[in-house]
């Protein structure tokens, strides 16, 4: 797609989703808002785990550790302004926590590869949860509360609506731009192969923390926002393994280490499962497990992967025809 | 002193349970490289195995070791031969992962379906029976079942190191090109690999079944038990297997009693995070190391 025709088709659906709320009823609102958390999360997943090639499977840590940030400093320290302003500060002490978490533990753990650093992140997860739910300070097991930023006379759902809309937003800017610089490129090499990039002189060490941090200020961010959506919550409702399984999976059914994989993975996934499957609620675990696996054995590089290769193979063939 | 000493004894006898239901992990991870997330699943279907020829036959779980090995082998060996092996020569080995969670997410589905969500255990006639060592108290169902732990990694141990089957085991382990060329089937071996891995997880699960409550949903405990027992003791042995269980069920016992019983999840994945940062291939080291 050239440039100015992207940029234009950006624009367009911008304006669609942002007048979407205005006719889509309360209960689809809340849907679309809970798509746009998702893919959020899934991007912001994505810039380590598809760029980097470094899986994580304990990335709902940093949504428990950004929501619990922002809750406990609202309630030790205090709110600053009302309304949505009253967001502000809480949401960068969140960011900040997860940033300097991430970098704290970004050091050791990055050290591991493939499966190793997958389940390393997986313990972090577990011990930060079982931390937060254990010690009475953080009062996990009890719960925690955010005071409500919705102005009077705003819908709840559609104030979260723009909120995961603008996140996602974020997300993916920070997606695309990381994608064509240089950035993007030594994650990539780090992923095809990281002795040879070292070798090279791409400074494998500090590109891999820095993806790392801003995922997890990403994913932060995101999960404070969360934490203010559902007003109360406690330890599990927040550090849930289901949340570091989705943001996986959507990306792997999309495509992974891609710009829009993330999201398309995210919106078939939810699809199929929240709309269609709605009333199927015990059989959830059953066709989300089928999902994966034929997604692995019959299009390993995702949907997007499966499309641009039938693209090539088809302009392999018009090739052939004309000589 | 006393209680330090049953505390002791109540973790050493969890902790061969635990190396008895890791073992065939390890012994997967250290063959084929794969980490198999569909492990527990094996384990909770040897409990209800064992649960169903209880209830319906009367036969004792520690007879249905037998039927219930037999059963597992065959289905891990199809398993390995068919979505095992499609995963990894179309996408990656990294995709295993993935596949065998998948796999994971479908059968303990289909568990729920089958038994319901509640909380299952075996009781034979002698499982409140327990006896003095001394001034310790052990119940008969947990030594005995320790027992069986230690005589099938025993047997394990014995096959992997003598016999003709264990050789070409680690053969295709240590050098899976060279193995091939020395006219070994290593798909065959991978697949019975898998097969003995299943059975062994399907006895550990029918002997868990009479010692602790299990259901559908904790095949996700015992997939992660696995994984931590391996990177505690080292990857692809039995004595990897019997250390890693046996450090794992003491960390258990002591945390519970010392700390606080709430706290024993997080002190597993605590020294599990540890020990992948300081010593990532295990106490014993990866028995087939050469080639990775």
């Amino acid at each position: 797609m050239k440039k100015p025709l992207a940029i234009l088709t950006g624009i367009v659906v911008l304006a669609v989703l942002a007048l979407l709320p205005l006719w889509l009823g309360p209960f689809y609102t809340r849907v679309v808002q809970f798509f746009f958390f998702s893919a959020a999360l899934a991007l912001s997943w994505n810039i380590l785990g598809g760029f980097a090639g470094y899986w994580s499977f304990g990335h709902t840590a940093f949504i428990g550790i950004g929501a619990f940030s922002a809750a406990l400093f609202g309630m030790n320290v205090g709110t600053f302004g009302t309304g949505p302003v009253s967001m502000i500060v809480p949401l960068l002490v969140a960011g900040l926590v997860c940033g300097l978490f991430a970098a704290v533990i970004a050091y050791p753990t990055l050290r591991l590869r493939g499966i190793y650093f997958a389940i390393v992140m997986l313990g972090v997860s577990q011990v930060v949860s079982e931390l937060v739910n254990n010690i009475s300070w953080f009062q996990g097991g009890v719960g925690v509360f955010l005071t409500s930023p919705v102005p009077s006379g705003v819908a709840p759902e559609d104030f979260y609506y723009y909120m995961f809309g603008g996140l996602l937003l974020l997300a993916f800017l920070i997606t695309l731009l990381i994608k064509h610089t240089r950035f993007g490129y030594a994650l990539l090499a780090i992923r095809e192969d990281e002795d040879t990039a070292m070798m090279l002189g791409v400074a494998t060490e500090r590109y891999k923390i820095l993806a790392f941090v801003l995922s997890a200020v990403l994913v932060g961010l995101l999960g404070a926002v969360y934490g203010y959506s559902v007003g109360y919550f406690t330890t599990y409702t927040v550090f849930r393994l289901d949340f570091s399984l989705n943001m996986i999976v959507f990306c792997l059914i999309g495509g992974i280490g891609t710009l829009f994989g993330p999201i398309i993975g995210t919106a078939v996934m939810l699809f199929i499962t929240q709309v269609l499957l709605s009333r199927f609620l015990d059989i959830h675990l059953l066709i989300t497990g089928l999902i994966v696996v034929a997604i692995i054995l019959l299009m390993p590089g995702g949907i997007l992967g499966a499309l641009s290769r039938s693209r090539r193979s088809s302009l392999a063939r018009k090739a052939e025809v004309q000589p | 002193m006393m209680l330090f000493l049953q505390t002791t004894l109540n973790g050493l006898v969890l902790g061969g349970l635990y190396s008895l239901a890791a073992v065939g992990f390890s012994l997967i991870f250290g063959v084929m490289g794969i980490v198999n997330l569909t492990h527990g699943v094996f384990v909770v279907a040897g409990a209800y195995g064992a649960l169903l020829l209880f209830r319906h036959l009367g036969i004792d779980p520690f007879i249905a070791i037998i039927p219930i090995g037999i059963v597992l082998f065959a289905i891990g060996y199809a398993y390995q031969r068919t979505i095992i092996h499609w995963a990894i020569s179309r996408a990656s080995l990294v995709a295993s992962l993935v596949v065998t969670f998948g796999v994971a997410m479908i059968l303990r589905n289909l568990m729920q379906l089958a038994f319901g969500p509640d909380v299952q255990t075996i009781t034979p006639s002698y499982s409140f029976t327990s006896i003095a060592l001394g001034p310790l108290q052990i119940d008969l169902v947990r030594l005995v079942a320790l027992g069986a732990s230690l005589i099938l990694l025993l047997v394990l141990a014995l096959v992997l190191a003598r016999t003709q089957f264990g050789r070409a085991v680690r053969a295709t382990a240590q050098q899976p090109l060279a193995a091939e060329l020395s006219g070994l089937s290593v798909q065959r071996l991978h697949g019975l690999t898998f097969g003995l891995s299943a059975a062994l997880a399907g006895a550990s699960g029918a002997i868990i079944g009479i010692v602790q409550p299990f259901s559908a949903a904790s095949e996700v405990a015992w997939t992660l038990n696995a994984f931590i027992v391996v990177v505690l003791g080292g990857i692809g042995s039995p004595a990897g297997a019997l250390v890693g269980g046996l450090l794992l069920g003491l960390i258990n016992a002591y945390t519970a009693q010392y700390v606080g019983p709430s706290l024993t999840t997080a002190m597993m994945f605590l020294v599990l995070v540890l020990m992948l940062l300081v010593r990532p291939q295990g106490l014993l080291g990866n028995s087939f190391g050469e080639s990775r």
